[in-house]
């Protein structure tokens, strides 16, 4: 009995120790394809399970992003996708009403939008739809293919497509999907606020063709700043605005022109569909795809058991000991996100609507904050914790946008003596010899710095950073913070806790790279509260009419990207990739923008998935 | 009985007065609300605020819950935010998922308990006891969610015996007999891990009792009459141990609440445990305060048949 106790023991202790260190995954980060701004990555600190051995380091340059091609592909075939999520999917089943990922997950089987994007993240002519623009920007003429059809076999017309804006321009939308995008349409403010019956920039040419005039043309516009899903007119023509997104036709049989129709749905934890034989690119290869909710404990099990080929994301932290997984191919790319540390440099002016730069703050003297900078060693950092799947980020332009990522900023690298030098020469000195630094003026120091909780990791990770504070002789004192109490304080709703100094969050940044939403003067969630004139003209430059040229936008991206590095009132930490791993009976398979693979030719090598050894 | 029951009624309301005013002050104070997930510098923080004025998020507290009681007394628990769906409509979609899971439950917790109880209280201080008894006190100290995650781990994923998430399998109709079919097969598993650990408590009662009855003077006297051995154990200490445990029963429901959150969550379950931590964390205020509510009123319910059981079966307590 005592040996069989002792086995059961253990097990159970070899699971605690899995949960806990699972429990935690990323699903907090949205990551929506539509969304062309910053979105916050919730878990600054999220999580990765410390291994001991110290070989055990990935790059993200090893990984590909497309799944190779073995044996060959059979006709028809389903495979599963899993939906990793701790939570039931919301069923919003429509573009333009949904706002969590997971309902995104399910929309991109059987729904698409109009236009696709490069690598670049560049509208091209491959869509449902093309585009033409005018000789001064302003005007985009959109030719929807006449193949394109709903799944009821009605044709997809530039109605549906007007349709889309005037609903989601209606007062009585209940949407997240109403904001600048929108507004920059001529006539859009006007109809949103009941004085126009139309709305005067959207013209319809004829049946196929649409014509959309906007008010600022900035180089932004072809990043994603497009409408580009229709709403069925057909379908939801005589129902009330109010009413349609928690209507049957999103709920229950919902629609779209993608490569496959949504057969049943269990609310909340799966979905089949069939094939769209009409299909505008093509008929699919496969008869169908069952998408089932896959909480991120077990996603490992499922996925060894093949009861899942895909997956639509994977906890990041549960890759290094699933690394060498038989059945599977891992893909990678480069997350659209940096982690970073902030310094408040003022406060927030709502009734302008503008940030007010405090010169007496804390931290506002610029040696201080570099001298944190040297202070901190990302890299050790990402080995330790992450096992090289995330690297020390040097600029606030990530890698995911090559064009704009200034490769040859080295940004400010770690080196203490540095540091403590630029402390010395600034003034800042232990002057009381308690073996923390005063300010120049002789008074104490005490900086605050708060971070999130969540996932394992994150306190020993806040505490690495006031320890390398400390080493340099500041007096950091930690605060973690919970979610929500975390950005009240750091100034959501505008108010910022005055007591706060420094911070650590994470952005996930759009698939334009324009920054102002992030850093500009007017910008909410500019939360350093930091301006500048500089600052001021570069972000304006970069969105100008002179950007259309792609090599001074860049030119423009790289100064501001340097002064940020000399300015520093964020530095970033470190950048993220992203791991997903496919079933290698899989093919035609790819993840990341631009990569011009589409689900339609999705196939598979064997009937049954294959099981780990 | 009849006045019991009244009395017990009339005492519920202000306890599920305070109950709702409780749940809704405190999820007022956590920080946060549904729309703080929405940070998100394409969206205007202009709209966000219109937002929040429009779902009356800025009014102070008492107006709020004021406006909530008096719609949720008509019957209109609000929408949910997140779901965009009437939080009535959303919580009987999961509730059913639940109740099944529940009732599984409750079904498997006797199965277990009385049959182990009474092994174990029959011939206590036997190797059959030891084990049995063994096996409680596992139960009593293995956390609900490490069990299930293991039960999940061996005979899902491990033997591929039973299904390792959802309510039904993905594609199948409402309405046939392989969906009912598919449907028990799929709660199976999570019931049965709740019920090893619900069922321990139980077995020890059992046990107890019939230990205790066994030593009665009515025993000693009905075996100095001659009755067998299995009428004894039927007829007389059987039924006088059952009571209690029958009484235990409006409690158990209130167990189960507890349970199903977690075995909901680990076993992807769709039901009113796994919403309830979702609304929590996303600050999904109209369906958490609904739930709560929910939960509250079953939870005195549970009580209330308790008393009722208790009343019937032991004419003591009965109020005159």
């Amino acid at each position: 009995m005592t040996k069989a106790m002792k086995g059961v023991l253990t097990a159970m202790l070899i699971l605690l120790l899995t949960l806990a260190a699972c429990s935690s995954d990323d699903s907090a980060t949205t990551d929506d394809e539509v969304d062309d701004s910053g979105q916050d990555a919730e878990n600054a600190g999220d999580d990765e399970e410390e291994e001991a051995e110290d070989d055990g380091l990935f790059s993200i340059d090893d990984f590909s992003n497309m799944k190779a091609s073995e044996g060959d592909a059979l006709e028809g075939g389903t495979i599963t996708f899993g939906l990793v999520s701790d939570t039931a999917f919301e069923g919003t089943l429509n573009y333009n009403f949904y706002s969590g990922n997971p309902d995104a997950q399910i929309l991109q089987w059987f729904d698409e939008s109009f236009l696709t994007w490069d690598e670049n993240y560049v509208y091209t002519q491959d869509g449902a739809a093309t585009y033409e623009t005018s000789e001064d920007g302003s005007v985009f003429t959109f030719t929807i293919r006449d193949n394109v059809n709903w799944h009821d076999g009605e044709p997809v017309t530039a109605e549906d497509w007007l349709f889309a804006h005037e609903v989601i321009g209606h007062p009585d939308y209940d949407g997240p999907r109403y904001g600048s995008d929108f507004t920059n349409i001529v006539g859009m403010d006007e109809y949103h606020n009941g004085e126009a019956d139309t709305i005067s920039g959207i013209t319809i040419l004829n049946d196929k063709q649409l014509q959309i005039e906007f008010i600022n043309v900035t180089p932004s516009l072809v990043t994603g700043s497009i409408w580009t899903y229709p709403l069925a007119k057909h379908i939801f023509g005589d129902m009330e605005v109010a009413d349609m997104s928690s209507s049957p036709e999103v709920r229950e049989h919902p629609t779209g022109f993608g490569p496959f129709k949504v057969e049943t749905i269990v609310p909340g934890e799966s979905v089949t569909y069939v094939k769209n034989e009409d299909y505008w690119r093509g008929e699919p290869n496969l008869d169908g795809v069952i998408l089932k909710v896959v909480n991120p404990n077990t996603v490992v099990q499922e996925l060894q058991t093949g009861g899942v080929d895909l997956v639509s994301s994977f906890p990041v932290d549960q890759f290094p000991d699933n690394a060498e997984m038989s059945n599977v191919e891992w893909l990678g790319i480069v997350d659209r996100a940096y982690t970073y540390i902030g310094f408040k440099l003022g406060s927030w002016d709502g009734e302008k609507g503008e940030v007010v730069p405090d010169p007496d703050k804390k931290v506002a003297d610029v040696n201080l904050r570099k001298a944190m900078w040297h202070a901190v060693d990302n890299t050790a950092v990402a080995e330790r914790f992450y096992h090289g799947l995330r690297w020390n980020a040097t600029t606030l332009i990530p890698p995911s946008h090559p064009e704009f990522h200034d490769e040859t900023n080295p940004g400010i690298t770690f080196d203490p003596e540095q540091a403590k030098q630029i402390l010395d020469e600034a003034g800042y000195e232990d002057v009381t010899g308690d073996g923390f630094r005063e300010t120049p003026e002789g008074e104490e120091l005490v900086i605050n710095f708060a971070s999130m909780t969540g996932g394992d990791i994150a306190e020993p990770l806040a505490r690495y950073y006031v320890q390398s504070w400390n080493n340099i002789g500041l007096n950091v004192e930690l605060d973690m913070l919970e979610f929500n109490t975390f950005y009240d304080r750091v100034g959501q709703n505008g108010d910022d806790d005055p007591t706060l100094d420094v911070y650590m969050g994470a952005w996930s940044v759009g698939i334009d790279v324009d920054p102002t939403g992030l850093y500009g003067r007017n910008a909410l969630f500019n939360f350093p509260r930091y301006a500048s004139e500089e600052n001021d003209r570069l972000l304006a430059e970069g969105v100008s009419e002179a950007a259309f040229d792609l090599e001074y936008r860049k030119e423009i991206y790289q100064q501001w990207q340097q002064l940020m590095v000399e300015e520093i009132p964020v530095f970033p930490t470190l950048y993220r990739s992203e791991v997903v791993p496919v079933n290698n009976r899989v093919q035609n398979y790819a993840i990341g923008d631009g990569t011009g693979v589409y689900l339609y030719e999705l196939a598979v090598t064997s009937d049954q998935p294959l099981v780990a050894e | 009985m009849w006045k019991l029951m009244v009395r017990r009624i009339i005492i519920m309301i202000p306890q599920i007065v305070v109950l709702s005013l409780l749940v809704f002050m405190l999820a007022k104070a956590m920080p946060g609300d549904a729309l703080t997930g929405l940070i998100d510098p394409s969206i205007d923080p202009a709209a966000i605020e219109a937002m929040r004025e429009r779902l009356g998020l800025n009014n102070p507290w008492y107006v709020q819950y004021w406006d909530w009681i008096t719609r949720a007394l008509q019957g209109d628990l609000g929408q949910s935010f997140f779901f965009k769906m009437p939080v009535a409509d959303l919580i009987g979609q999961r509730m059913v998922n639940t109740f099944w899971l529940s009732l599984a439950t409750l079904i498997l917790t006797y199965l277990i308990a009385i049959p182990l109880g009474i092994v174990s209280g029959r011939y206590n201080d036997t190797l059959a006891d030891r084990l049995i008894t063994g096996y409680t006190y596992v139960g009593f100290a293995a956390p609900l969610f490490i069990t299930a995650l293991l039960m999940l781990y061996i005979f899902g994923f491990q033997f591929g015996w039973f299904p390792t998430g959802g309510s039904v399998s993905p594609g199948s109709t409402p309405g046939s007999a392989e969906y009912v079919i598919d449907k028990i097969y799929h709660l199976l598993l999570p019931a049965l891990s709740m019920a090893l650990i619900t069922t321990v408590s139980t077995v020890q009662y059992l046990r107890c009792e019939i230990i205790d009855t066994k030593q009665k003077d009515f025993i000693i006297t009905a075996r100095a009459k001659g009755a067998s051995e299995q009428r004894v154990y039927h007829r007389h200490i059987l039924r006088n141990s059952l009571l209690p445990i029958a009484a235990l029963f409006g409690y158990e429901i209130t167990g189960l609440i507890g349970g199903t959150i977690f075995i909901e969550n680990i076993f992807n379950y769709p039901g009113m445990g796994q919403l309830f931590l979702e609304s929590i964390t996303r600050r999904d205020y109209s369906v958490m305060t609904a739930l709560v509510l929910l939960y509250g009123i079953a939870a005195i319910v549970g009580a209330l048949i308790s008393d009722i059981i208790l009343s019937i079966v032991d004419p003591r307590i009965r109020i005159k």
